[in-house]
């Protein structure tokens, strides 16, 4: 399996990326922001979290137009795996590769804690454990979901919730923490599964994500 | 515009008569030109540690994991296994009161700097934070802007924040404190880089963030006392930009591993100038500078504002000729300007030129070697207080007091501000902030814990006895988590110098901080002077904060901070030495009491011990008791939903309710589980014997009905 | 009656979510000379006389929505 990890220069969960895969024994293709890539060249793609490029004008807007997201779309076209987290699900959101945008928390804070969120609809290529319930860490400022009602409900009526918070920690609507396209092949998550891989940790409910 | 007269000059510097006298000796003539921003801001306290450093230099012990590198930006522990660790702590007070989030923002970004220069990759950040009374005017929005500046910044860099300490206390009022401490790790192929330039015809290299008029004067302002008037240092801010400096550290990283570099040097205080000035003047060499071909953000700029910048996320290498292509490709490839701006000459003088003409030409050493040294007049310290039996401070009963004390914002839950840093990233942290001490762990299956210390309400006490805790008390709570303390920073934040109280206090504490260092065989590797914390003729007291770092040489459980069990047995061990009513009488506005005394030997001996102790032994439950005495400390050890349940005759050990208040130093608390019990006993045995301690059970552990 | 409140960093210091976008947006087409962000805020007071409102209104500004040190404001009826 070869894992091709996005870098963006604010990105900085894509070392913790890198181990999570080699953990598995993956190969670890480094995907750098500005160059486009060949999609034949890896069997699945992650969009790790961070800052992308800095995150000021809108989580993800800019990250989303940049030369290896064109790429990543192309590869999902083909129905290969992407896995967004954290920045990389807002980034997912902006290319529109998933429904729905992440906007400020509600209580207006940066929030990192450890949350157990629960498993709605599953996908064939991610979070293969068989526990319904997980318990994974947060670390956002911006991650309550957010969409309009008609879309929402076409979301929820088309199985694309991945997963909710069991008890809702940023304003998220209906508590979701994570999405699906509806071909199951790109999903993301706010938590971070690479941040609960051992028990030392914290947890380990991260370790069969990927 | 007419000549400022030499008293508008002087004041205008922040030069003194005397100073000027020195100055004008030195060069053979009174100061012209640029010369007098140089000597304004390298001969400014925060500088030159003019107070300070006859009394720094006791900070001299060294080992065998340790070398001199008091020149560098940070101090250096070789851990074996091919590890490195650097780390120090910075404060950043002046700025964080004039504009919260950007004051303690730039602040992170400067320590991160101080790390990554000598080619460490920060692993780590801590912080400790001082603020007035929680009522006192801005303390609200002073607290919501230094935490949010610190998660802005630290977040964004993609450093976990693991842990800190919160002080609230009026004296703070007008002069809060933010001390940030940075760790940082080489490894593998990595070597350690050095700030001293070398090698006559090597270019210099400004690389980085475009330099603004932001924070001119600052390090002199950082120097000085504050007047009414905050809104009069306007033009002094910095603003941090966190994701250009995330840019920097990958950069910086990335042409010291591939060897492409000579020296390199972060733009802290005095930006420009000391940075090369101090280069310079290390490597015995000399440079010619162009100022006009630093990356300008500002065409207005004049070559003083150059020179004295502070603007962010800026540094400064020197490179042999044939490697600045591939570091400009280095740098282009993360975006950020790398300009030669200069060149090193066998003058030994500093050649500054602007638009081709030179403007200054100056011996470094004049500015960075020759700056004055006060002998700051100091008496030998007395005790503000008599030790006296220590009577009960308040006749409510256990609960009342217990719930009194715990609406004071000190003992309120602080978790809403560790819950904004990101402790995780980088996936190391074993404990995080919400733990008694953070731990993370390094690839060679070791862990190193973190900790910051001292307790200003110890230091308002007795200075001796303040001092000694500000490093015994972390030092103990890595040992009762099997850790072995290796080295000390420090930061310390003192009023005025010129007085001589607080100059006292300050010798006091170096004293002590020198011979702990080298009891404990933990040396104080870096360190920084925050002098002039004072408003309007009032001080803030004593503030040495100091950050521990300690190792254990395993990857072996690290005992929890709190019940996580049912039924295990709960001891309580004291040590001879302080019973005092510190930081409750203070919160319960009464006056403050101890008896009893600290003992430097006696303690360094016991921290060994107890490493050895809980090594050997492993309790599952293992807590210093802190402020509040072992009441707070049983009611916080609650918080996974078990209590100890109090046998009877525990009540017995105390004559009163609010002796369970009482502030001790030292009691411990463990807990074990039925498989462990006997042998810990049997060594907790052994212990009790050898130290003269006292050892009760307490109870046991159950579910908490709370 | 409603103000509407225009706030920019100040022209001296660092506007660094301005610099970003600029240099993004730059790597692309070098178009753009310079871009800065600020914030719009857009508020409805209950006084109705207007030069007593729009005193209330910079009050409010200047004490509570910037902080004169790192930013700017100007100010407009609406």
């Amino acid at each position: 399996m070869k894992v091709g990890v996005v870098t963006f220069p604010g990105t900085n969960c894509d070392q913790d990326v890198v181990k999570m895969s080699q953990a598995h024994g993956y190969k670890v293709v480094p995907l750098w922001h500005k160059d486009h890539f060949d999609v034949k060249s890896v069997d699945m793609v992650i969009v790790p979290g961070g800052f992308s490029y800095g995150d000021y004008l809108r989580c993800g807007a800019l990250a989303a137009r940049s030369a290896v997201m064109t790429s990543v779309k192309e590869l999902a076209k083909t129905g290969k795996p992407v896995l967004g987290i954290c920045n990389g699900f807002q980034i997912l959101c902006e290319t529109g590769m998933l429904p729905g945008v992440l906007v400020r928390n509600d209580h207006g804070r940066f929030t990192d804690k450890w949350t157990e969120i629960e498993t709605v609809n599953s996908t064939q290529h991610f979070a293969k454990s068989d526990k319904k319930k997980l318990k994974l860490p947060v670390a956002h400022g911006e991650g309550r979901f957010f969409a309009e009602k008609s879309e929402l409900d076409k979301i929820e009526s088309q199985g694309q919730v991945w997963f909710r918070y069991t008890e809702n920690i940023n304003g998220s609507l209906n508590n979701i923490a994570g999405v699906m396209n509806k071909e199951k092949n790109v999903a993301a998550l706010m938590p971070h599964p690479e941040r609960a891989m051992f028990d030392w940790m914290g947890g380990s409910d991260g370790f069969k994500f990927i | 515009m007419a000549e400022r007269t030499l008293t508008e000059k002087l004041k205008h510097y922040r030069i003194s008569q005397n100073e000027y006298e020195r100055i004008s000796g030195l060069l053979g003539r009174p100061p012209q030109g640029l010369e007098w921003a140089l000597f304004s801001a390298l001969w400014s306290e925060h500088c030159s540690y003019k107070s300070s450093k006859v009394h720094l230099r006791k900070f001299s012990y060294r080992n065998g994991m340790t070398r001199d590198d008091s020149d560098e930006n940070a101090g250096v522990v070789d851990i074996g296994f091919g590890e490195k660790i650097v780390f120090k702590m910075e404060s950043h007070n002046h700025p964080s009161f004039i504009e919260p989030y950007q004051g303690a923002a730039t602040g992170v970004g400067g320590i991160l700097r101080d790390i990554f220069t000598m080619g460490a990759r920060p692993i780590a950040l801590a912080d400790y934070l001082c603020f007035g009374d929680e009522n006192a005017p801005r303390m609200k929005s002073l607290v919501k802007g230094v935490v949010a500046g610190i998660s802005g910044y630290g977040n964004c860099v993609g450093v976990p924040t693991i842990t800190g300490y919160t002080e609230y206390d009026e004296n703070y009022n007008k002069n809060i404190l933010v001390n940030a401490m940075a760790v940082g790790l080489i490894e593998g192929q990595m070597n350690l880089a050095s700030s001293k330039a070398e090698g006559i015809g090597n270019l210099v290299v400004y690389v980085g963030a475009k330099t603004g008029k932001d924070g001119v004067h600052g390090a002199a302002m950082a120097s000085e006392s504050f007047d009414q008037d905050i809104d009069s240092k306007k033009p002094n801010i910095q603003i941090g930009d966190p994701f250009l400096e995330k840019l920097l550290i990958e950069s910086c990283l990335e042409v010291l591993s591939k060897n492409l570099v000579v020296c390199m040097q972060d733009m802290g205080a005095a930006g420009l100038t000391s940075s090369t000035f101090e280069m310079a003047s290390k490597g015995k060499v000399g440079m010619d500078l162009h100022l006009d071909k630093v990356p300008q953000r500002d065409s207005s700029i004049t070559p003083e504002e150059i020179l004295l910048s502070e603007s962010q996320e800026r540094m400064v290498l020197v490179c042999v000729p044939k490697n600045l292509e591939a570091i400009q490709a280095v740098f282009k490839k993360w975006d950020l300007d790398a300009a030669p701006v200069g060149t090193i000459t066998d003058t030994k003088k500093m050649r500054l030129f602007w638009k081709g003409d030179v403007v200054t030409e100056i011996d470094p050493t004049l500015i960075t070697d020759s700056a004055p040294r006060y002998e700051r007049p100091f008496t030998e310290y007395q005790s503000k207080r008599k030790r006296a039996k220590v009577e009960a401070v308040s006749n409510q009963n256990q609960k009342q007091l217990l719930d009194s004390l715990k609406q004071n914002a000190f003992y309120k839950n602080k978790n809403w501000i560790y819950e904004q840093y990101d402790q995780r990233v980088g996936t190391r942290t074993v404990k995080d902030a919400s733990q008694t001490l953070s731990v993370v762990r390094l690839n060679s299956h070791r862990d190193l814990a973190i900790s910051v210390g001292c307790r200003p309400s110890f230091m308002r006490m007795d200075t001796r006895i303040g001092a000694i805790d500000a490093i015994m008390y972390p030092a103990l709570q890595q040992a009762i988590k099997g850790f072995k303390p290796i080295a000390v920073t420090d930061c310390l934040n003192f009023a005025n110098p010129e007085r001589v109280e607080v100059m006292t206090d300050f010798v006091t504490t170096c004293d002590l901080y020198a011979q702990i260092a080298q009891k404990l065989d933990a040396p104080i590797i870096s360190g920084n002077v925050s002098f002039y914390n004072e408003t309007e003729g009032k001080g803030i007291s004593p503030t040495p904060a100091v950050g521990l770092v300690g190792l254990k040489e395993n990857d072996e459980r690290v005992p929890d901070c709190v019940f996580t069990e049912t039924g295990l047995d709960v001891y309580l061990v004291q040590m001879p030495g302080v019973i005092s009513y510190a930081k409750t009488a203070e919160v319960l506005k009464k006056e403050m009491s101890f008896s009893g005394d600290l003992t430097v030997n006696y303690l360094a001996d016991f921290v060994g011990a107890m490493t050895a102790f809980v090594a050997k032994t492993k309790p599952q439950v293992s807590r210093v008791v802190g402020q509040g005495g072992l009441a707070l400390t049983l009611d916080k050890m609650k918080s996974a939903g078990y209590e100890c349940s109090m046998q009877v005759d525990a009540n017995h050990m105390f004559s009163s309710t609010s002796f369970l208040f009482e502030e001790r130093l030292y009691d411990f608390v463990f807990a074990v589980d039925s498989k462990t019990r006997g042998p810990f006993e049997k060594e907790l045995d052994a212990l009790v014997k050898k130290w003269n301690l006292i050892s009760h059970v307490l109870g046991s552990s159950r579910k908490g009905y709370s | 009656m409603k103000w509407g409140i225009k706030i920019l960093p100040r022209e001296v210091l660092l506007d660094t979510q301005g610099r970003a976008v600029q240099d993004y947006l730059n790597q692309t087409a070098q178009t753009v000379n310079q871009c800065r962000i600020g914030k719009y805020i857009v508020l409805d007071l209950k006084q109705t006389d207007s030069a007593e409102s729009k005193k209330k209104a910079i009050e409010i500004t200047e004490q509570t929505l910037i902080n004169p040190l790192i930013e700017t404001y100007t100010i407009e009826s609406l």
